[in-house]
């Protein structure tokens, strides 16, 4: 769960963009809620060239998910970088990763692991979409948090000076 | 061919709704899977009923009761008498979904539109994204919930005891017992793994055309039929995990092969696999 000492720690960069999201969404009525979800699924960025070959291989697919996700998770010098792909006759899932890429890309380690499952109560997608479908969401941010911390250690051993 | 299920004038076309989608007293409803679909384009005129939010009660584990059914069905302006025509994603699942509950109601003239979302894209139809038309409200009076469609435990533990044929409808995975739940979330599955013994593993979707639309009556004749040895007089009940693909196969065996019993158990196995101290088989048997 979130706690108040999680969100201190944010950085502007991630931290901030997700609280404008979560803002963003707070005001609206459960119909327009879910335009903007719709919104977003259509502003999700195409995924880069270089990942093609995998996507097209069901590499990457996060398997919890009963919709075809596909996930790429990159941390550099601390900052984290995700990309996705969903199939366009899946809106709800690519709108909720259109959120996560846009609210984690630049965003720090800790900005990502301070975000926990309450996020889509904070969005007020557990009302607009039903309890039923928020395994398949939940199921998509755990899948970046692991990549996240996965990917951290792996950079954090490149920084390391050799011994 | 339609002519040859034992129902065809519960399907039509997508030409045909094309056609008729203006025509008075018909009314079409968009069920999907994926809540968003409605808003990404739709069927002109079509109104949007979701099978969670507006089909499921929100407090207890059960449909919405008849006097939220008649308020649904008056504020998307369908009376007693409209027709009322489903279509959806994923082979019609959702839309026949909504269409059992409008039969547990009492709803007289239901229809599929073959092929649902799929089809209607693969003929080069058009989509409108434009608000949910609204009609002119109606008064309607439902039926109570007519128990001939659907099953509850006891019974099923009852009909289990006794042999009688059960079609388990989920995934050869989930048939066996391999997958109990999904990574990090063991909460929201069932405490067991398996199906209810003596149950015949059918995935639903085998029903199913890449089109969307369902398979020739021969086809189908052969999966229920001959495979699994369904006879007309059997009682027949068909589950899943939550009752949702069970009545696609439900569909499929009382309207389009014309079984006169057939029932879908919406508990599922969400309820069986959670029950205490009943019947579990795991494996391929």
């Amino acid at each position: 769960m979130n706690s108040p000492g999680h969100d201190a720690g944010q950085s502007a960069a991630g931290g901030q963009r997700l609280a404008e999201i979560i803002e963003e969404f707070a005001d609206l009525e459960v119909r327009e809620r879910l335009e903007t979800l719709l919104d977003f699924a259509e502003s999700l960025p195409p995924l880069p060239a270089r990942f093609q070959a995998e996507r097209e291989a069901g590499d990457h697919r996060v398997h919890e998910c009963q919709t075809p996700v596909y996930l790429w998770v990159e941390v550099t010098d601390g900052r984290v970088q995700v990309y996705g792909d969903s199939a366009p006759e899946s809106p709800t899932v690519k709108g909720f990763l259109a959120i996560l890429v846009e609210a984690f890309s630049g965003a720090t380690v800790a900005d990502v692991l301070a975000v926990g499952p309450d996020l889509l109560s904070k969005l007020g997608l557990v009302e607009a979409l039903g309890m039923v479908r928020m395994r398949g969401l939940q199921a998509i941010l755990q899948h970046i948090r692991r990549q996240v911390v996965a990917a951290a250690a792996t950079d954090a051993r490149s920084q390391s000076p050799p011994t | 061919m339609a002519a040859d299920y034992a129902h065809p004038e519960v399907l039509v076309s997508t030409a045909w709704v094309d056609e008729h989608r203006h025509d008075a007293g018909l009314r079409i409803v968009e069920s999907d899977e994926d809540v968003l679909l409605y808003e990404q384009g739709h069927i002109e005129g079509a109104v949007k009923i979701d099978w969670h939010t507006d089909l499921q009660h929100r407090v207890v584990r059960d449909y919405i009761d008849r006097a939220a059914f008649e308020q649904l069905c008056r504020e998307k302006g369908i009376a007693n008498d409209t027709t009322v025509v489903f279509y959806g994603d994923k082979n019609n699942w959702w839309a026949c979904y909504a269409f059992w509950v409008f039969k547990l109601y009492g709803h007289e003239k239901c229809l599929i539109m073959n092929g649902g979302r799929k089809r209607w894209e693969l003929d080069g139809r058009a989509w409108t994204r434009g608000p949910e038309s609204q009609y002119a409200a109606t008064s309607y009076t439902a039926q109570e919930a007519d128990p001939s469609i659907r099953a509850f435990r006891d019974e099923v533990l009852k009909h289990q005891r006794g042999g009688k044929p059960l079609i388990d409808v989920r995934s050869p995975g989930e048939f066996t017992g391999e997958m109990l739940h999904m990574p990090d979330y063991p909460q929201e599955g069932a405490l067991r793994g398996g199906h209810i013994p003596g149950a015949q593993n059918v995935p639903w979707a085998r029903a199913a055309n890449d089109d969307g639309t369902f398979k020739s009556a021969k086809e189908l004749e052969k999966i229920y039929a001959k495979e699994c040895g369904l006879k007309r007089r059997s009682r027949i009940i068909a589950y899943c995990r939550i009752g949702e693909r069970s009545s696609h196969t439900w569909f499929v065996l009382h309207y389009l092969l014309g079984f006169p019993n057939v029932k879908n158990y919406d508990g599922s196995w969400t309820e069986w696999g959670n029950l205490v101290g009943v019947p579990i088989a795991q494996g391929a048997q």
